[in-house]
């Protein structure tokens, strides 16, 4: 990883990685790693996370130089997820398989906001826009939504549709999106 | 524009599918310059194995991907070209369909007010003016002029009265008055005697009803 993330102290305390019987005790804990979830992957500018792979990631291990070494349970870890999904910062890929999640460092309606209030700056109100040039395109490098997840992305741009905001098409002989803005703010 | 509900042209179609070719044309050219980048790599390789031939043939495929690459960097340019012509069209018809709103409504305007009607109007108004000021006349002056004789009459009655009223008591001797009233019918019209006697006659009534009084 380029720049890397510094973890907060808590992520070097083996008891954080098991998860605590205590109710009050795991709501604390789950809160504090859902935290640290969101902040990584802010921090990273990721979108999902793929359960098995990532507790072999840095995230969810804890390696100390006294050869302590903690590593967060896939039950743990899903139960995390779980309350994240209540507090909508999360979401179940393909319920009620819970091995793949989204992670909302953003809320959708945060990254709707954003990508409207970039094409009424940039002047592209009522021009065609291609769904991949959002998130791909040059015309969005610098911009926070640039690389952000077509599922994501979708769900954003549906928010603008429903809003009146915009309208989401197909070409004629093509099955790629295209996006016309109608220069609202939302 | 702007319209809520505007529906997707085909215009917009014909844009969208134009701008996913560029993005298309796009990907093709990094994926071409990663494949050159690996042709680079792999002569390098090749070379360090003193495989001059697989050295060679890696160049070759890195010189074809990249004039592929100049081709597409045509097609590209050509591509937006396109686009953004449409698009000005678009902007170009918008601007007309614009003016024509304007001008239509203009019309529309100019056709509520028609120089005849605007006339008439004007003549209307004058009318109202002329009716407006006889009413005011009826109201204040001309009533005075059309009744002037009767009022001139009423007044000259009124002041006859008054002057009646402010006569000096009559002189007891009479005959003198006489004569005075005989010298006077000689000096003044027939029509004037007429009234002279009346008036006589009628000072004579007073004189009796006031001596009788």
């Amino acid at each position: 990883m380029e720049n890397s993330f510094s973890f907060p102290s808590i992520h070097n305390f083996p008891p954080f990685y098991t998860l605590q019987p205590t109710q009050t005790t795991w709501q604390n804990q789950a809160a504090l790693w859902s935290e640290i979830i969101l902040a990584y992957y802010r921090h990273h500018k990721l979108y999902r996370l793929e359960l098995f792979e990532s507790l072999n990631s840095e995230l969810f291990n804890f390696n100390n130089n006294q050869g302590i070494k903690r590593r967060l349970r896939l039950e743990t870890l899903q139960a995390i997820i779980d309350t994240m999904v209540k507090r909508g910062t999360a979401e179940w890929e393909s319920p009620p398989k819970k091995v793949s999640a989204i992670i909302y460092w953003r809320k959708p309606e945060e990254w709707a906001n954003l990508i409207n209030n970039w094409i009424l700056e940039t002047g592209m109100s009522n021009s065609i826009v291609t769904v991949y040039e959002i998130a791909h395109g040059e015309s969005s490098e610098g911009f926070e939504f640039h690389g952000l997840d077509q599922t994501i992305l979708m769900k954003a741009l549906d928010i603008l549709v429903k809003k009146g905001v915009a309208q989401i098409f197909q070409g004629t002989s093509t099955d790629d999106m295209g996006v016309k803005f109608f220069g609202i703010n939302g | 524009m702007g319209n809520k509900s505007s529906k997707i042209t085909s215009q917009d179609r014909a844009i969208l599918d134009l701008k996913v070719q560029r993005d298309k044309l796009k990907q093709y050219q990094k994926k071409l310059q990663i494949v050159a980048e690996k042709e680079t790599q792999v002569a390098k390789e090749a070379l360090l194995k003193n495989n001059k031939r697989g050295a060679l043939l890696a160049l070759k495929k890195k010189k074809y991907q990249e004039q592929l690459l100049s081709k597409s960097d045509a097609q590209l340019l050509n591509l937006e070209q396109l686009t953004q012509s449409i698009e000005f069209a678009l902007v170009e018809k918008d601007v007309f369909a614009g003016l024509e709103q304007g001008n239509l409504i203009l019309k529309e305007i100019h056709n509520e007010t028609p120089i005849e009607k605007v006339e008439k109007l004007m003549e209307d108004t004058a009318d109202a003016i002329a009716y407006q000021n006889e009413i005011s006349e009826a109201l204040s002056g001309k009533l005075t002029s059309e009744d002037e004789d009767e009022i001139l009459a009423e007044l000259a009655q009124i002041e006859k009265e008054r002057l009646v009223d402010e006569l000096p008591p009559v002189p007891m001797q009479a005959p003198v008055r006489e004569d005075e009233t005989e010298n006077i019918e000689e000096s003044i019209s027939k029509q004037q005697e007429v009234k002279a006697k009346k008036s006589q006659k009628e000072n004579r009534k007073l004189e009796a009803a006031l001596e009788t009084a």
